[in-house]
């Protein structure tokens, strides 16, 4: 058992020492996600806080919808940089992306219902070619209405937001971003990362040379996934700084539970990476068998737009890809303070998927 | 073997007396003496049909430097792969030091060490930092700088592998087998693509190990370099193994068969003069 672990730690820090010396891997393993952030980060986000562009027509005249108008206004989250009371300018004014969204206070609305209370239906409209900002919006003011309506102690709302959403409410943009970039990070780290070097090793010989020595095969897989892991959790601690940091990423959830998650996910992840590195005798081999198997988990998972916005049908499926439940977890740990209590299903089946890939990876592992 | 031994080779390294132009003619009373360590039985490997190693038998001694001759695509490599646990046995078996190499792979890559035909290293990491992972593999306690000068490569145990001539990997291809201080050392083509000074050094090196006890297996393409370091060759080809014997007995009994050539005394031939002009240093 010594021995085990100490060729096992023996052959970790080998790779790891050659990782820190290998400019260009450092660079794609660290640097890379981190242009991802700024990216998508900056274009969800606006710079620092979360806030929208948007035009406000007010058509109706009770005082309810007046101070209505005011307090969006003063909203942080709103900026109304466009006065006109014209629909149609300001429709050209979204189609020019000058603003992200248009809201409309209709005619009627705030006045006193028979039951004596303010009620309507805000109007938001949004641009076909992002809907992202228009769903984030209507959350944003549903959530803003739901205030009002509590206040106002109506067992029904009188208040309503006419485009619904179906997006979980107070989340910012920037928390579907950061959870599908930190998923991306996760993917290509096990997948690409693994995928490339097994091969070369095989080609290079020193797999062979390790072979050459009383080494097993479990020796070589532990051995590379305590360096994947580490510099794994590198990685995404630094993603998680620069969040923090420029984008003023707030952790809502317990960090614990995080990590636990994150190492789960880089694991499952790792396995794929370790399938199609093992049996691949060349780079050809893995190059192709690795765009098979990651681009749909890039696409459908949720890496670079949110599921809720596929259609019900394509959610469903896409919900048992191994990235989704990784992605929807980080999301749901990070912004909405569950524990790994709370993600039974999501931990379901990324354990399916673990058992099912390890079992695969080890089978059709080759030394050459 | 111990550092202490290492620091013996370390002395005898420098001081190589001349070797005798054939000690297979001195050693062969002593093999006769000597167990075998190497027993391979009927060895056989088929791929996709085709026989590249076809019911090969023969044994290896303890202590010798055993040569594996033959032209290419014979089965040598095939051959010293099955024997090291490397490839799979198809038919037949070896025996190494009393392990069945078959159904103990581990125990024998404990007791061996090998030299593959490409170095294969990793890369981005020195010569020490390799020695210190083989010790590692091995779960030894060897100390890389002994093995690094008793190579002659102190001063490059901060380069990297991709750094040294192809005479310079060798020598540290050699060092790394040795970490384990294993009983019988492969070595693949040793000295192919390297230069005369290159190859005369590492001829040195070979026959130093076989003096510390080490049973050498070695494949060559070159017949001085077989006349000169084997104690007995074996030669391959079609993946059988045609003859076995001292180099000196095989020379003689091909003139016992009536074989003559033509009858030129030279007493130097180009390699000589090249040897003369260019020195014996070793050039890197």
């Amino acid at each position: 058992m010594e021995r085990y672990l100490t060729a096992t730690y023996a052959l970790t820090k080998a790779y790891l020492i050659r990782f820190f010396r290998d400019k260009t891997a450092m660079f794609f393993t660290f640097l890379f996600p981190l242009l991802f952030l700024f990216v998508f980060g900056s274009l969800n986000s606006g710079g620092g806080d979360v806030s929208f562009n948007i035009a406000m027509i007010n058509k109706s005249d009770s005082s309810f919808s007046e101070q209505f108008a005011t307090q969006l206004r003063e909203n942080d989250v709103f900026d109304v940089t466009s006065d006109t009371q014209d629909f149609e300018v300001a429709r050209e004014a979204m189609g020019r992306s000058e603003i992200d969204s248009i809201i409309i206070l209709p005619e009627g609305f705030g006045e006193l219902n028979d039951r004596q209370q303010p009620s309507g239906s805000v109007e938001v409209y949004y641009s076909e070619a992002a809907p992202q900002s228009g769903q984030t919006i209507a959350a944003v003011m549903e959530g803003a209405l739901e205030g009002i309506n509590r206040e106002l102690g109506q067992p029904e709302a009188p208040l309503t937001v006419a485009q619904k959403s179906t997006a979980t409410s107070n989340l910012s943009n920037f928390d579907y971003v950061f959870a599908g970039l930190l998923g991306f990070s996760i993917l290509s780290l096990g997948i690409f990362g693994l995928a490339n070097q097994m091969p070369a090793e095989k080609k290079t010989g020193s797999f062979r040379r390790l072979r050459a020595s009383p080494i097993r095969k479990s020796q070589l897989i532990f051995a590379n996934m305590i360096y994947y892991l580490f510099i794994g959790v590198l990685s995404v601690a630094l993603m998680f700084a620069v969040a923090t940091w420029m984008f003023d990423f707030d952790m809502r959830g317990d960090w614990f539970n995080l990590v636990v998650f994150i190492i789960l996910g880089i694991v499952t992840m790792f396995g794929f990476g370790l399938a199609i590195g093992g049996w691949a005798k060349n780079e050809n081999q893995s190059a192709a068998l690795t765009n098979i198997v990651a681009f749909p988990m890039m696409f459908l998972s949720g890496v670079f737009f949110p599921r809720f916005l596929m259609p019900e049908w394509l959610q469903g499926i896409t919900a048992y890809l191994p990235l989704s439940p990784i992605i929807d977890g980080l999301r749901m740990i990070m912004t909405e303070a569950k524990t790994l209590l709370d993600l039974g299903p999501e931990l379901l089946v990324i354990g399916g998927w673990l058992v099912l890939i390890y079992a695969i990876a080890i089978r059709i592992f080759r030394w050459e | 073997m111990h550092h202490k031994q290492f620091a013996f080779i370390l002395k005898s390294n420098k001081q190589v007396p001349e070797i005798p132009p054939f000690p297979g003619g001195i050693f062969c009373i002593q093999c006769e003496l000597m167990k075998n360590i190497i027993t391979v039985k009927n060895l056989t490997k088929k791929y996709s049909g085709k026989t590249t190693v076809d019911g090969v038998s023969f044994s290896v001694k303890e202590g010798e430097v055993f040569g594996i001759l033959g032209p290419n695509g014979a089965g040598k490599t095939t051959t010293l792969e099955m024997i090291e646990a490397l490839r799979p046995i198809d038919g037949g078996s070896v025996k190494l030091d009393g392990l069945d190499v078959a159904k103990d792979p581990n125990e024998v890559k404990k007791i061996i060490g090998i030299q593959l035909q490409s170095t294969a290293f990793f890369d981005k990491l020195s010569l020490r930092e390799q020695l210190e992972l083989f010790d590692g593999l091995y779960d030894e306690t060897t100390d890389p700088n002994t093995l690094l000068e008793y190579v002659q490569l102190t001063d490059k145990s901060k380069s990297y592998v991709e750094q040294l001539s192809g005479g310079q990997k060798q020598r540290f291809s050699i060092a790394a087998a040795l970490v384990n201080k294993p009983r019988v050392l492969f070595l693949d083509e040793p000295t192919t693509g390297l230069d005369p000074q290159a190859r005369r050094n590492l001829w040195d090196l070979i026959t130093n190990i076989k003096k510390q006890g080490i049973t050498v297996v070695l494949t060559t393409h070159y017949m001085d370099e077989a006349e000169l370091l084997c104690d007995r060759i074996a030669i391959m080809d079609n993946g059988k193994i045609i003859t076995i014997d001292t180099p000196k007995n095989l020379i003689k009994a091909l003139i016992k068969r009536g074989f003559t050539k033509p009858q030129v005394v030279e007493q130097a031939n180009l390699e000589d003069v090249f040897i003369d002009l260019t020195g014996k240093d070793l050039r890197e």
